[in-house]
């Protein structure tokens, strides 16, 4: 098991590498010259201008700015942002800020997700599951902007059940809106393959096996069908847990939620060429971590891909 | 099992299946898998259920041990009786008591009819603690006892071991120590050497030969292989169609066919006398269950067909002590040879 660990990890570095540098050759290659966009229609001193550029070695060739943001980032020292922002703090407020929403919407997806999921599965051909297989098909093809912007106008402005933006309020209320958009709109693929994959095992021979020993029903369901149908879902997990992040930069910048989404937004329109990198190194470290759970405990549920 | 072959069995009769008719419901209508099905099994005995794939043979224990599918089947009517409880009519949870406690079964793919993600100990432990209500671990050493009865070397170490760490052979023997962990009164095998090699197969069948005569227990071998019925069994329910076409002891039933299927069947065994020569076998194919000829379902490839054939569906016919045929050109023994 540390073995397996340990060599993941280290399949990582590699990947990281080219994942940065690409990201970094990204935001260099973007039109614009960051300190004027910053300074808008100001006119900057010529003096201001070179101290700044060379704070953030904005003149030095592209492989020497990548080399010493990467230098920055590993040795923790962060420095600030254009606008004068220290980042370490940035990221000590902004963090907490991402965490809530993303796992509040995690929470609202895997509840709706494995309730009607397993429901429908076993209640197959009932009205929940025709019902259910008609909304996650209208849900699944909704754009999330629509939605998003719908259920702000709808339920923030016009009914006044949520706030609109900002999160003043605090957690959960700021955030219920949002990660409820995201919940809703994530739980509709996992219901159905949890479904599909109930319906697939139900047919399985060692569910007959388990019949024909005289087992109860819910023990058919509960020990031998749910284990084997919940594999491709754990797979899912992953998958979908890794697209959150990119997820957070549209919902944190349309319902103005200060997080790492939206540090990002900012930081791309304005080049910021090192805090894009930090922000993706932060993002490819979490989904290396959160792939690495996902895979461990994927070998937990089923032996068969254990010690691989 | 090998040792008596007469089929002359006295032991109690165990399981009794009378008249068993099951229908599918499919999309182009119902389908008739099992129409009026009758056999027993008596403590000690072995009876083979022979037939090719579609026979009906499967669907007919299926139905009556209450593990098929329902809907799409259904049970019209007939009888199981369970030292004299039918099965049929009994609720699920009734049922539960007795099918996989008195009666347990095994089934051909042991790589598939196992939960995979579940150790093997624990699948046959499940049976101590559904059945018995033993604690897990007693349950746990219970398992491991089984798996040392059907002979798995190291089997308290091999207890923690998944499905598919076993070979064919060894998990079809898993199979059976799960089936016979609570000590059955009939155990229902459902082509279980079919997906084994040959030298496999001879061992799984000698091993559910000598627990048998431990236990006195009753087999009903499901089986589509003549060779196997001839290894073992002590009677043979022959099915064609769905139909039950001839019963009799094995030994008089390989000896002397009456049902021209039947002899088709043995006509079609490999064996040395026919070296050299072209193997014979029944012309055309069985019968699409949607489109079951008139009258007798095998009129169409049997060699001594006549019009009256088409008519009507042949009865199970005594034609001899202790044998039963479906033809209406062979009555009786004495009608075989004349015709």
């Amino acid at each position: 098991m540390i073995r397996f660990v340990l060599r993941r990890v280290l399949a990582a570095i590699p990947i990281g590498l080219v994942v940065t540098l690409g990201v970094y050759a990204l935001v260099f290659a973007m039109p614009g010259d960051p300190l004027r966009e910053l300074a808008g229609d100001k006119p900057i001193p010529a003096a201001v201008l070179a101290a700044k550029r060379a704070q953030f070695h904005l003149d030095d060739p592209f492989i020497v700015q990548y080399l010493l943001s990467m230098k920055d980032i590993l040795t923790g020292h962060f420095g600030t942002t254009f606008a004068g922002a220290d980042i370490a703090d940035q990221l000590r407020l902004r963090i907490p800020v991402t965490l809530k929403l993303t796992l509040l919407a995690n929470a609202f997806q895997w509840t709706l997700g494995l309730f009607f999921g397993i429901y429908a599965g076993f209640k197959r051909n009932g009205w929940v599951d025709r019902s259910l297989l008609l909304t996650t098909l209208v849900l699944l093809a909704v754009p999330g902007l629509v939605a998003y912007f719908a259920a702000q106008y709808l339920f923030g402005v016009e009914l006044k059940w949520f706030p609109v933006s900002g999160v003043l309020e605090g957690f959960p209320r700021s955030y219920l809106l949002p990660a409820l958009v995201i919940g809703v709109l994530g739980f509709a693929g996992l219901a159905r393959l949890l479904r599909t994959s109930i319906v697939e095992t139900v047919n399985a021979d060692f569910v007959k096996t388990a019949r024909a020993k005289g087992l109860g029903e819910q023990r058919v369901l509960w020990r031998h069908i749910l284990p084997n149908a919940l594999l491709p879902v754990i797979t899912f997990i992953g998958l979908d847990l890794a697209g959150m992040f990119g997820g957070a930069i549209i919902t944190e910048s349309i319902f103005n939620l200060p997080g790492l989404g939206q540090f990002m937004f900012q930081a791309i329109k304005l080049k910021e060429g090192g805090v894009v990198v930090l922000l993706s190194t932060l993002a490819f470290i979490s989904f290396i971590v959160i792939n690495l759970l996902v895979d461990v405990l994927y070998g937990v549920v089923d032996p068969r891909v254990r010690n691989v | 099992m090998t040792a008596h072959k007469s089929g002359h069995k006295t032991g109690e009769v165990l399981l009794k299946v009378e008249d068993l008719t099951v229908e599918f419901d499919t999309p182009r209508g119902p389908v008739r898998a099992v129409d009026g099905v009758s056999w027993q099994v008596r403590a000690g005995e072995t009876l083979a259920i022979l037939g090719e794939s579609g026979s009906g043979k499967s669907v007919s224990t299926q139905a009556l041990t209450g593990i098929l599918e329902m809907p799409p089947g259904r049970i019209l009517k007939g009888t199981a009786e369970y030292r004299g409880a039918d099965l049929i009519q009994m609720t699920t949870k009734e049922r539960r008591r007795i099918v996989g406690d008195r009666i347990t079964m095994v089934f051909q793919d042991s790589l598939s009819a196992l939960n995979p993600v579940q150790s093997v100990g624990t699948q046959i432990a499940e049976c101590y603690r559904v059945h018995r209500g033993m604690s897990k671990r007693d349950a746990l050493k219970k398992a491991a006892e089984m798996l040392d009865q059907v002979r798995i070397p190291a089997a308290a170490k091999r207890v923690n071991d998944y499905p598919h760490e076993f070979s064919g052979g060894m998990r079809q023997r898993v199979m059976l120590a799960m089936a016979l962990a609570l000590d059955p009164d009939v155990l229902i095998a459902d082509e279980p050497t079919t997906a084994l090699d040959v030298t496999v197969q001879a061992q799984i069948l000698e091993l559910i030969a000598e627990l048998q005569a431990e236990r006195q227990m009753g087999v009903v071998l499901i089986t589509h292989d003549l060779g196997v019925v001839s290894d073992v069994a002590d009677n043979v329910v022959v099915m064609y169609a769905g139909h039950v076409v001839e019963r009799a002891a094995t030994a008089e039933a390989l000896e002397y066919p009456v049902h021209p299927y039947t002899e088709g069947l043995l006509g079609s065994m490999p064996s040395a006398d026919l070296k050299g020569q072209e193997l014979p076998t029944i012309p055309g194919t069985p019968p699409s269950l949607l489109a079951i000829p008139s009258g007798c379902a095998f009129r169409p490839r049997c060699p001594i067909a006549i019009d009256d054939c088409a008519a009507e569906v042949p009865p199970l016919l005594t034609v001899g002590p202790g044998r039963d045929a479906a033809c209406i050109r062979r009555t009786s023994i004495a009608a075989k040879e004349a015709v």
